[in-house]
């Protein structure tokens, strides 16, 4: 303790024994400052670091010179997260006391490390940008600060502090009471501290059970801005911790989902394949199928066409050689000339004849056929026709004109020539009464016979008939 | 009941480091010791002056 007048050590006097000044009230003034100074280092020995901040700031107001509480309030400063604070007063002891000062000693730890004073530089600019946040009601961008400025600051007791609030502010009470606790793990005594963990306490005890709602009702995700992306960070997003044996059980769980993936969509798939490949197996033996079946639809169609034509031409054959084919016909003929050649029976060659006109139409046959056939009835015609014709005269003059008419009708047949055979035939169909038959006859005797006696007759009994 | 604003208008930015040394030169040092000397020295020249 030095004289204020001549800076002196003073003695046990109230006086200065240099100059003599009166330093009692002096003294009393220096040992109220070492008092308080003793109170801040009790209180800071317990971590009451406000009550130590109280009595130190209330030493040095008293003694400015008194650097052991200088010191010990930078130390308690930095205690509390107030960097810049401490590092002012450890700056002012080493300026008021150069040496033997331990000041110089914090100094130069802070110094020495340029990155850790880089990083306490940081964590107030951040602490600053949340209390702008805080003005700008941006509380979530705040919030996310905070937790910054604390991970970098644990000991930052005005960010613990603010984080509270806003989380108060928020109705998260069980947050805002973790953070003032740890506020409390600090400082013990900080009154703010103490009055928000009152409050929070009392909003936690008597109504948990109806705030929890509210308090999950709040927001689950926090945004924040990092230059200039907007990232979005879930709350309460942790992962469950949990035992060997749900492990065990997860494991066998994706097991069953992947037999069961397996068995439900990649074995009907290869199923479906199977199928696949199996009908399109079934669509090429198919249409192989339906193209033979084609080719024998088509096969039996010919052969159907072929059997028919076998049909008709067995039919052809049959007519040309069966009984009444054509070479039968050309036997007969050529027997019935035999016959007649060997016997001159003209009524049998006439019977012949008749049957072989029947059996074939004359028109159909060959030529040479046509020519045989009509030189045996020339040769017998005229014979065969005189022999018809007398016994047609004969039945006409009996008055059986049907019969005079089927006799003389042939005796036409053989020998067309014959007029006296015409023209009686005429009148045989006149006196039968059969008038058209008889014009038609009468028309033929005037129409080949012009000139002749019969045909004068013919056109008389022809008009006597077409008068009546 | 905690007002939210009013607890906020509470806390003040920190001092950065780059501003500590004009915080440091800005300080009032003066204790009560200065104002005790102060006013005997302005006490002692008041009796000289009467005397």
């Amino acid at each position: 303790m030095f004289c204020y007048n001549c800076g002196c050590h003073l003695s046990e006097h109230d006086y200065c024994t240099a100059c003599g000044a009166d330093v009692s009230l002096y003294k009393k003034i220096l040992y109220a400052s070492n008092m308080y100074y003793n109170e801040g280092l009790e209180k800071a020995g317990v971590r009451d670091l406000t009550g130590a901040v109280t009595s130190l700031r209330q030493s040095l107001k008293l003694n400015k010179n008194n650097i052991e509480a200088r010191n010990l309030l930078g130390l308690v400063y930095f205690e509390m997260g107030e960097v810049v604070a401490a590092l002012s007063e450890w700056v002012i002891s080493k300026n008021l006391q150069p040496e033997k000062n331990i000041a110089d000693d914090f100094l130069s730890r802070l110094q020495s490390n340029s990155s850790r004073l880089d990083s306490i530089n940081q964590t107030i600019k951040k602490y600053n940008q949340a209390l702008a946040y805080c003005n700008q009601d941006s509380k979530d961008l705040a919030v996310i600060q905070l937790k910054k400025v604390l991970s970098l600051n644990p000991r930052f007791i005005r960010a613990h502090q603010l984080l509270a609030l806003l989380y108060m502010d928020g109705e998260e009470w069980e947050r805002a009471e973790r953070e003032l606790h740890k506020c409390m793990d600090i400082d013990r005594n900080n009154v703010q501290t103490l009055r928000y963990l009152k409050e929070v306490e009392a909003m936690l005890v008597p109504d948990e059970n109806v705030r929890q709602p509210a308090k999950r009702k709040k927001e689950e995700a926090i945004r924040y801005q990092s230059d200039n992306e907007v990232i979005i960070q879930p709350l309460n997003m942790k992962e469950t911790k949990r035992g060997g044996a749900s492990t065990l059980v997860n494991i066998g769980l994706g097991l069953v989902i992947g037999l069961a993936v397996t068995y439900f969509l990649l074995v009907p798939a290869a199923e479906s394949n199977a199928k696949a490949e199996a009908q399109k197996s079934i669509t090429e033996i198919s249409n192989a199928s339906d193209a033979k079946t084609v080719r024998i639809q088509e096969l039996e169609m010919e052969n159907g066409g072929l059997s028919e034509e076998i049909e008709r031409l067995n039919q052809e054959l049959e007519g040309i050689v069966g009984a009444d084919g054509t070479l039968q016909t050309i036997d007969s003929l050529l027997e019935a000339a035999s016959k007649y050649l060997e016997t001159q029976d003209l009524e049998a060659t006439a019977a012949d004849l008749e049957a072989i006109a029947q059996s074939v139409n004359l028109e159909d046959t060959s030529e040479g056929f046509q020519k045989l056939y009509h030189m045996l009835l020339q040769s017998i015609g005229p014979e065969l026709s005189k022999n018809y014709y007398q016994e047609g005269y004969n039945a006409y003059r009996t008055g059986d004109f049907a019969t005079a008419i089927e006799y003389l009708s042939k005796a036409v047949y053989y020998d067309e020539t014959d007029v006296n055979a015409l023209f009686q035939l005429a009148r045989a169909y006149h006196r039968n009464n059969d008038a058209e038959n008889a014009v038609a006859t009468y028309d033929k005797v005037i129409e080949l016979f012009p000139g002749t006696e019969s045909a004068r007759s013919a056109q008389g009994y022809r008009d006597e008939l077409s008068g009546e | 009941m905690i007002n939210f604003e009013e607890e906020l208008k509470k806390f003040h930015p920190s001092l950065e480091v780059e501003e500590a040394e004009d915080a440091i030169y800005n300080q009032d040092l003066t204790d009560m010791a200065d104002l005790l000397v102060k006013m005997i020295k302005e006490s002692e020249e008041k009796s000289n002056e009467v005397t």
